[in-house]
């Protein structure tokens, strides 16, 4: 049997590859040559100084200038804070609203558009709107700090007020996406499960941890992967909230790559962090590969 | 008969034809001009003066597009813009530090050729600092539309109410300030406000007062700010800080935030441009009409005054498809006739000496009189085709400073540190 | 149910819907107050003299029916190219024998979760050497590579889930491949099918930094981009940003409160599945 194909099933090696075609056109289009632009531009200048037409092979020196400069190092230090305080923040937050979510409800249309909601919103707008929560004197934020009697915060002109408040909008956003997959295997627990626990004599406590965890950890390591994705690219709500302030504080490394080309027009440079950045999610990237994997070779 | 239905037919069918291709014709000769302008720089006032010029040129429609409230907002867009090569944009008002980056980009059409021989008999006709900065390798890279400078406006009303004078000094001016916020008690009126957010304005924050400490960017060929003239600069804001005359949220403060307060009668001293004596003098909601005053920016005691100069520029896009008819639109928008509709309108300052002197003018802006000798005296920030990384450099750095996240020396240093690469 | 839980099921559902809506609530009332009132300090909650000025103006300073145009035209072509694409490449790796197959999964998964960000240098770069900058079809291509990820995994799981033997069923009534994926598959598959055009949609219509930077001439501009880059005569118009952000909220709040049901169910039988 090995060696020769059947006619059978060379058509149908035939047809699949040309079923797949489609995606491999648009991945070659929109990621695959790229890329290699993109490594092919880190190598050169190409800034604002250079001539029109002109981009001078400069080897490693915009690397070099990157791993010697103090901003780039900043927006890594932010995503990766940003990384490690919104992703469980999000799991955390999403899980409560997956749990309140999954009770039953009567009129069930305020909590599922409660989750829906800030899920479909654009998350530059969630950036929009917590700016103006935050606002020093018109926002509401302030307002009720002042009733509780204390002095209004400067929440975005602080550098660690400044942090918290993007990393509240991130987690608000983000949440209601973890809370819809979490509710979705929330959903998929048997109810006598918990009846039977019940009977049992074990405390809720008990039947969170002992029945709803373990059952609800396949969604939980999706989410957390899905989160930790899109972390590493935030860009939308420190970008509408902050701009980057006040100083560098709340600067993610996509921020810098979009301020390196967009504003400064340094392709060259923007190039090279856009590779550490890349290197930067290979890393995230690769980890769920290995999931994926493992999950596959499980019965 | 026949053959006289058929003579008619034709007659009428000719003529006919006759009009469609007039009206063809009239309708090819129009042609649509696209300015674009900043928020900020009056587009409604724009608007007046093009249709002007539409009355005078019946086959030209000028559209206006409004983008970015801030200049380097409106940089950063029109970077993307004009990067592809984009023909939407046939004008582009630019900010006074934008031509030389332009003219390395090749973004802006040369306008020799379209002066013609008339081109130094143009040029001379403008303020010498207007002049420079729109000539870029001996190329006129755009023509000025309207000077600017920033000043010291103030609560006349207050200050006379409390005895205290314009201030002839930064010094003096935090000790009037002190006096007439503790004297009128009101938690809303902030003492001065300038811009603080990381915004182009910032630069001016930072170079005012060292230029007014006898500094400057750069020293003896070399970029350097870690010097006593740049600590004094950032110190005048501590100071004024320490001293609440400023308010705590500085660093957020952006242009026209300034004026809103002030125009809302919560602001005792601004530093802000030309642009805000008009909206706070005839706003419907101006709460401050008549009662506000423009002086020139002091310097230190002992120094000698300094401020920022500003303006706007006229470009024509390098990639419009009706060049010829974008110049003649710039001139006519660059012309002392417009200039003086746009200091009566807008308060715009003028780019030709002569309009200082104009009645209306005036009697419009009583302070043009001594705005004159400011605008000539004026500064400009550093000239460089990578003037927007320069830019942000410094605005980042000063509004880290007015955070609190750096210290005057971690925020010089760091300028020290970055500056010099890109300025190269 | 006893009254103690009773009331704890209403306080989650307050919550649930309070974390939600409030934020929103909050804009659309800064959308109905005055300029005049909005200085004011201390602030005011309710809106002492509610007005529209603001939405007209907000239609009035920047083409806002436009931005909502070119989002509408991006993200359903995107939506509806990513399906078919994806569609095609999921059954290609379910159904038929391919050498190599979880490789090929594994590379479209990992090309297709490379950081679009990461690309905005080349794909500026490459999309001005097309002449495709500040078109549909600049972001179309992107957005549907975008989602390729998701909708490949969902519909994959679906697929899976179908028993092959109703295609061979078909196919021995004459049908071919292809026409057994249109005729039963795809059918079968409609929440999966479903699921994935919601999120592909939501995404592209979601999408700012691509759209940011391809696409920021003024007539060809994305909604959530316009609505950023508003500005009127003053630095940020908050007056009037709540009200286009209200404008550009509602349909988006009304297309989910017509398909919440599906949405939430497509999500719990296929997100989790994959």
């Amino acid at each position: 049997m090995a060696g020769r194909l059947g006619p059978l099933e060379r058509g149908e090696r035939l047809l699949g590859f040309a079923m797949l075609t489609p995606a491999a056109l648009l991945l070659g289009l929109v990621v695959v040559y790229p890329v290699w632009r993109l490594l092919v531009s880190s190598f050169h200048q190409l800034d604002q100084g250079t001539r029109a037409g002109t981009a001078p092979f400069v080897g490693f020196e915009n690397y070099a200038y990157a791993f010697a400069d103090d901003r780039f190092w900043g927006a890594t230090l932010n995503t990766l804070l940003f990384v490690v305080i919104t992703v469980p923040g999000a799991v955390v937050v999403g899980l409560g609203l997956a749990l309140l979510a999954n009770l039953p409800f009567r009129v069930k249309w305020p909590v599922r558009l409660g989750l829906l909601l800030p899920w479909a919103l654009p998350v530059v707008f969630a950036g929009l709107i917590f700016r103006w929560f935050f606002e020093y004197r018109q926002g509401i934020v302030n307002d009720v700090v002042v009733a509780l009697g204390f002095e209004p915060l400067q929440w975005l002109s602080r550098p660690g007020l400044a942090f918290f408040a993007v990393c509240l909008a991130i987690v608000w956003k983000t949440s209601s996406f973890v809370a819809l997959v979490l509710l979705a295997g929330l959903q998929t627990i048997p109810r006598e499960l918990y009846e039977a626990a019940e009977v049992d004599g074990a405390t809720r406590w008990q039947r969170f941890w002992r029945i709803t965890l373990p059952l609800l950890r396949p969604a939980i390591v999706v989410a957390l992967i899905f989160r930790t994705i899109t972390a590493i690219q935030t860009f939308d709500i420190p970008y509408a909230m902050t701009g980057g302030g006040p100083g560098d504080s709340t600067e993610t490394l996509a921020m810098y790559i979009h301020k390196t080309t967009i504003d400064f027009l340094d392709f060259g440079y923007g190039s090279a962090l856009a590779v550490l950045m890349f290197a930067l999610s290979a890393v995230a990237t690769s980890v769920y590969l290995r999931h994926t994997r493992r999950r596959e070779d499980a019965p | 008969m026949a053959n006289r239905r058929i003579a008619s037919r034709l007659v009428g069918t000719v003529s006919a034809l006759a009009v469609a291709l007039a009206a063809g014709a009239a309708l090819a000769q129009q042609t649509t001009l696209r300015i674009f302008t900043g928020g900020q720089q009056r587009p409604d006032v724009m608007r007046q003066i093009v249709d002007v010029y539409q009355q005078r040129n019946p086959g030209v429609k000028v559209e206006i597009e409004v983008g970015g409230a801030t200049s380097e907002q409106q940089q950063q867009y029109l970077n993307t813009v004009l990067s592809a090569k984009d023909t939407a944009l046939d004008v582009v008002l630019i900010d006074v530090i934008r031509p030389a980056q332009w003219a390395t980009q090749g973004w802006a059409e040369p306008l020799d050729g379209y002066l013609g021989a008339e081109r130094d008999a143009v040029m001379a006709r403008y303020l010498p600092a207007y002049r420079e900065a729109n000539v870029v390798d001996g190329k006129v890279m755009a023509l000025p539309y309207f000077a600017d400078a920033q000043f010291l406006y103030y609560r006349k009303d207050l200050l006379a109410k409390h005895g205290v004078e314009p201030p002839a000094n930064w010094e003096a001016l935090i000790e009037g300030a002190r006096k007439v916020l503790a004297a009128e008690g009101n938690a809303n009126l902030a003492g001065f406000q300038t811009a603080g957010a990381p915004i182009e304005g910032t630069v001016c924050t930072f170079l005012v007062p060292l230029w007014g400490a006898g500094g400057a960017l750069v020293e003896g060929g070399r970029v350097n700010v870690a010097t006593p003239a740049a600590q004094r600069a950032l110190k005048l804001w501590s100071d004024m800080r320490a001293a609440n005359v400023t308010p705590p949220n500085l660093a957020e403060i952006v242009t026209d935030r300034i004026r809103l307060n002030l125009q809302a009668g919560n602001l005792l001293y601004a530093m802000n441009w030309g642009y805000v004596w008009n909206r706070v003098e005839n706003d419907a909601d101006s709460q401050v009409k008549g009662r506000i005053g423009v002086v020139p920016l002091p310097g230190f005691v002992g120094g000698q005054p300094a401020t920022c100069i500003g303006g706007w520029q006229l470009a024509v896009s390098a990639f419009s498809k009706s060049k010829e008819e974008a110049v003649k639109l710039v001139r006519f928008l660059s012309s002392p006739e417009v200039s003086k509709m746009q200091a009566i309108f807008a308060s715009h300052l003028p780019v030709f000496p002569e309009v200082y002197d104009d009645a209306e003018v005036l009697k419009a802006n009583p302070w043009f009189k001594d705005a004159l000798p400011v605008v000539k005296t004026a500064r400009s920030r550093p000239v460089s085709p990578r003037y927007p990384e320069v830019s942000d450099i410094i605005r980042t750095n000063v509004n880290a400073f007015l955070a609190g996240t750096k210290t005057a020396e971690q925020a010089l240093g760091d300028m020290n540190g970055r500056l010099p690469r890109a300025m190269r | 149910m006893t009254l103690p839980r009773r009331r704890m099921v209403w306080i989650a559902a307050l919550i649930v819907a309070a974390n939600g809506f409030l934020p929103v609530l909050w804009i659309l009332f800064t959308s109905l107050k005055t300029e005049s009132e909005l200085m004011r300090y201390p602030i005011t909650w309710w809106p002492q003299d509610p007005t529209i000025a603001n939405y007209l103006r907000a239609f009035a300073d920047q083409p806002l029916p436009l931005f909502m145009w070119n989002s509408l035209v991006v993200a359903t072509l995107s939506t509806v190219i990513c399906v078919v694409v994806s569609a095609l490449a999921a059954y290609a790796l379910t159904r038929l024998r391919l050498p190599y197959r979880d490789l090929i999964l594994q590379s479209i998964l990992a090309i297709a979760m490379f950081p679009l960000i990461a690309l905005m240098v080349p794909l500026f770069q490459t999309m001005r050497g097309l002449g495709l900058l500040n078109t549909h079809l600049a972001l179309i291509l992107p957005y549907v590579v975008l989602s390729m990820p998701v909708c490949t995994l969902v519909m994959a799981s679906f697929f899976q889930d179908i028993p092959a033997d109703l295609e061979n069923a078909a196919m021995i009534d004459g049908c071919t491949r292809i026409g057994a994926l249109w005729r039963v598959v795809i059918p079968l598959a409609g929440p999966g099918v479903f699921t994935a055009a919601i999120l592909a949609f939501v995404n592209a219509w979601d999408e700012f930094l691509l759209a940011l930077t391809l696409n920021s001439r003024q007539t060809m501009r994305m909604l959530p981009v316009g609505i950023t880059l508003y500005q009127g005569e003053f630095a940020f118009p908050w007056p009037i940003i709540s009200a286009a952000l209200i404008v550009a909220i509602v349909p988006i709040a009304i297309l989910i409160a017509v398909f919440q049901e599906r949405v939430i169910g497509g999500l719990s039988s296929g997100g989790v599945k994959g």
